[in-house]
């Protein structure tokens, strides 16, 4: 079994209800931000348009984090879910250093490390994750990339660093683009 | 282990103590419960009870919530799953309720300020504030005869249905001035109200019904993003879905076709279209005979004075285009079109939308599933409004209530006269944040004897006030909600006790009306005792009762309720128009001083002087100046920006992330440039907020001029935010 988030930019239009979905199921502190959405390049596609992507930890299949910690603070369950575990955390920001995504963030508060879970302990129960059942635009899924049909997907979006260095399981699906008329400025 | 813990646990409770103790100095509870040391609170937490609100925000999606409450402080804020517009979700505002219930910005007794506008507050007790008022008002009524010098301002900070006793509160000392009208929707409302007899919209549920939708000046992706879903899942079904905006929203990213529009020329592509209907004979002639009065004087209008080509011109969409967007939208049934607030902000507007809505109408989409033309609806607020129906006190004074704009507010203050305005009660508003021509507002505040402000936050209106009253969120009182625009009715229960000295907006009524009587027995008649769910209780009536199929407003505690007829906007053919058809050819228009037909006025053009066109949008993070003031906000985005076309960023020099001047005859923000493709050259953007701590409002250099319509339906002419022509410069 391999978890992975499905982040449909197809369907996201920037609300940022995820990540405050997240914030309110875990009262966050205020700075801290497991899930973060993200404008993509407007040129991107073509046409100019306002789309995004919704990121938070890629529970990677070689999860650097985990590779970099001296206290091994972090596992990787049966299903995929990197979990960090905040009570062996020594808050010496290694993980923070060797994730490709900036994911890990520090608490100053705290002084340890957080980051997303996917909401292991939620879907133990069987619920979805608080980003998942959060957002408006259902523009996020839950998905085994074991037992999915991959093929409107993809690894990577513009801007997300090289996939070989440790293999994100996060999966895109990319923005449909209308047609644009534009008086003065024809694109 | 365990002894090691338990030592671990004794010095965390003493540390926790005076953590405690310092916090209560600064106020917040909260951030000691929530700062990682979880599994040790979690212990502690024995008491976990749910409970429903009601997000009660000038917004069309008015949410219904579902709160948790652990040992009496709220944890979490869901959407409530029984009701299928909110669907188990909120949005980025909703989610972050437990940041401004628990911030410590929050304002936690009454206050008095020294000199208005030092900052200098002192606290006082609420006897002392009640004390000051009642002497205040007391001494008006001597001075002048009445209580006319007092003015409210009151308006759409907490739409909950017990808020209105704001206004029952002001009518039980006497006659008052009142601030009348909306900022936000009137030209629309007043449009509406001539072509269908009022302002009426389907169920949004039933967009997924539409095969062909026009979003023309909305931008429900951030304003009513639970109804964004319902527009996704229509193109799901095979709609197809065009966006008319100046600005390449989130929406109009979304969108099959996306038009970009001259600013203020909408009702001229309406117009065009409507003429292309009428030449290539696309429109409901069956519809049209039955239904609608004046169709043959809009086809004689449209042929004498309009071409497809004029319409191309106006609007700088090419002539094809028009051509062809109004062959599908006549063809395809039903056709649906959402028309937004935005474009109807301007000294045209309300023309605008009867242009439109008479698209609707020679189409036969009205009354339809899946079709209409979608603005508001006011059905579903038929409440008793038990808080605001007043008596006056016999021999008060003055013959009625003076009604001032609120749309010129400061203006229309420092003009009043026999007698002047003295004493200001501000509530549930924020004016000198978000009225026009700001530095005038400032004059009125200055001009006046006693400024009473009842608020959250340190606002900027409450900066200008001389008492500050800390009132209650949604989550601290009972009280019931509906919306604009879904139809569905939520009670909404006090979860958690109040805050602070914090207290309901009724509860201050109820104690300044026993100040009142006991200073000068009969001078107010406003009830001095009252359960706050009892008075929620009094807000319905049988007609409510029936809309939505209750007995008893307690059977609400299970859960919101959806109103069981009318879902579908004038589906009965019954318009409440002077003729009961829909008036394309309207006399009260006319009584009103419009053209009796939808008839195309001239939009405002910039100048060689201020030769761009601000349009001060909607923001992802706030409404109005709500929300965007909270720490979780500020962590996402603390600092607006201008967006601008590169086009015009070249010819002014201007880099992106530099910082801009964008100025005025009457004034200057300074903030720094987006430069993106997603705006039209004609335009630049700012998203109106209030940022804490910042003085960056786009107000400053918005003046007050009056939209067409709005007087009618709203007391007073909307306002034409989206006409404000700037010039910018680099810093």
């Amino acid at each position: 079994m391999k978890k992975a988030f499905v982040v449909k930019s197809d369907r996201c239009v920037g609300c940022h209800a995820c990540e405050m979905a997240c914030k309110n199921e875990y009262q966050l502190e205020a700075t801290i931000r497991w899930r973060k959405v993200y404008q993509l390049p407007e040129n991107e596609f073509g046409v100019p348009s306002r789309h995004f992507a919704s990121l938070a930890c890629n529970h990677c299949e070689n999860p650097a984090c985990l590779a970099a910690c001296p206290a091994k603070a972090y596992t990787k369950r049966e299903d995929g879910i990197v979990i960090h575990h905040t009570e062996r955390c020594i808050g010496c920001k290694m993980c923070m250093m060797a994730c490709p995504y900036k994911v890990p963030v520090f608490n100053e508060k705290i002084k340890k490390v957080e980051k997303c879970h996917m909401c292991a302990d939620k879907q133990d129960r069987g619920e979805k994750p608080a980003c998942v059942a959060g957002c408006p635009m259902e523009a996020l899924e839950i998905v085994d990339l074991d037992d999915t049909n991959l093929a409107n997907m993809r690894s990577f979006l513009p801007g997300f660093p090289d996939i070989a260095i440790t293999k994100p399981t996060t999966r895109f699906i990319t923005p449909n683009l209308g047609i644009q008329v534009r008086g003065n400025n024809n694109g | 282990m365990d002894k090691k813990y338990a030592i671990t646990r004794r010095s965390f409770l003493r540390n926790s103590a005076i953590t405690v103790a310092s916090i209560g100095l600064s106020g917040s509870i909260y951030e000691f419960l929530f700062s990682g040391l979880a599994p040790v609170t979690a212990a502690k937490i024995s008491d976990v009870k749910k409970f429903l609100n009601a997000c009660p925000r000038n917004c069309y999606d008015t949410c219904s919530i579902v709160s948790t409450v652990a040992d009496g402080i709220l944890t979490k804020v869901e959407g409530s799953t029984l009701s299928s517009y909110t669907r188990g979700k909120l949005c980025a505002k909703g989610y972050s309720y437990t940041r401004s219930i628990y911030s410590p910005d929050r304002i936690k007794y009454p206050m008095k300020q020294k000199v208005r506008g030092s900052g200098n507050w002192e606290r006082i007790s609420w006897d002392e504030a009640y004390t000051e008022i009642a002497q205040k008002i007391l001494q008006i009524k001597k001075e002048y005869g009445s209580t006319l010098p007092i003015c409210l301002n009151k308006y759409s900070g907490n739409f909950d249905i017990m808020h209105y006793g704001i206004e029952g509160m002001l009518t039980s000392i006497g006659n008052t001035t009142r601030a009348t009208g909306t900022p936000c929707w009137p030209a629309g409302i007043d449009a509406q109200t001539f072509d269908f007899g009022t302002t009426y919209c389907n169920d949004p549920e039933d967009i997924v019904n539409a095969k062909y939708l026009i979003i023309w000046g909305a931008n429900p992706a951030w304003c009513s993003v639970h109804s964004m879903y319902f527009v996704k899942e229509a193109q799901k079904r095979g709609c197809k879905l065009i966006v008319i905006d100046p600005i390449l929203t989130q929406t109009a990213s979304q969108a099959d076709l996306y038009i970009q529009i001259k600013p203020s020329t909408d009702g001229a592509l309406a117009l065009g279209m409507a003429r292309y209907i009428l030449d290539n004979e696309l429109y409901d002639g069956e519809w049209l005979a039955k239904n609608s009065k004046g169709a043959e004087e809009f086809f004689s209008y449209l042929q004498k004075n309009i071409t497809v080509e004029w319409a191309a011109q106006k609007t700088g969409i090419p002539r094809g285009v028009i051509e062809s967007m109004a062959r599908e939208y006549a063809t395809t049934k039903p056709a649906n079109i959402w028309i937004g607030y935005g474009m109807q902000r301007h000294t045209n507007g309300g023309q605008n939308v009867r242009a439109i809505d008479a698209l609707a109408a020679i189409t036969g989409n009205i009354g339809k599933s899946g079709g209409g033309a979608q603005y508001a609806q006011l059905q579903t607020w038929g409440f008793a409004y038990y808080a605001m129906m007043q008596k006056k006190p016999e021999n008060s004074g003055g013959k009625s209530d003076r009604l001032i704009n609120i749309n010129n507010f400061g203006a229309e203050v420092l003009n009043a006269n026999e007698p002047p305005i003295k004493m200001m009660w501000i509530a549930c508003r924020n004016p000198i944040s978000q009225d026009p021509e700001t530095a005038v507002v400032n004059k009125a505040f200055e001009a006046m004897d006693l400024v009473v402000t009842a608020d959250m936050y340190m606002n900027s209106t409450v900066e200008m006030s001389d008492i500050v009253l800390p009132v209650t969120t949604t989550f601290e009182t009972p009280g019931v909600n509906v919306s604009y625009w879904h139809y569905w009715l939520s009670l909404n229960e006090q979860a958690i006790t109040p805050m602070y000295e914090c207290k309901n907006d009724v509860t201050i009524a109820m104690e300044l009306s026993a100040k009142l009587n006991e200073l000068e027995q009969g001078s107010c008649t406003f009830p001095v005792s009252g359960d706050l769910e009892e008075w929620v209780g009094k807000e319905f009536n049988d007609a409510i009762y029936k809309q939505f199929g209750i007995q008893d407003w307690t059977e609400l505690k299970k859960g919101p309720i959806k109103a069981k007829t009318g879902l579908i906007a004038w589906q009965d053919g019954k318009f409440k128009t002077p003729s009961g058809k829909y008036e394309l050819w309207s006399d009260e228009a006319k009584k009103f001083g419009h053209f009796p037909l939808p008839v195309y006025t001239e939009e405002l053009q910039p100048n060689d002087e201020f030769p761009l066109r601000c349009i001060s949008a909607h923001w992802k993070l706030g409404i109005n100046s709500q929300f965007q003031n909270l720490d979780w906000m500020a962590a996402i985005n603390n600092e607006p920006c201008l967006e601008m076309h590169p086009i015009v960023a070249n010819k002014f020099g201007i880099k992106d992330k530099e910082p801009v001047k964008m100025y005025n005859d009457i004034g200057y923000i300074v903030l720094p440039a987006k430069i993106t493709e997603t705006v039209s050259p004609d335009i630049v953007v700012v998203y109106e907020a209030w940022y804490k701590g910042k003085k960056i409002n786009v107000n400053y250099t918005v003046k007050a001029i009056p939209a067409d319509m709005g007087k009618k339906a709203t007391g007073s002419p909307g306002m034409a935010f989206h006409d404000n022509f700037v010039a910018i410069k680099k810093v």
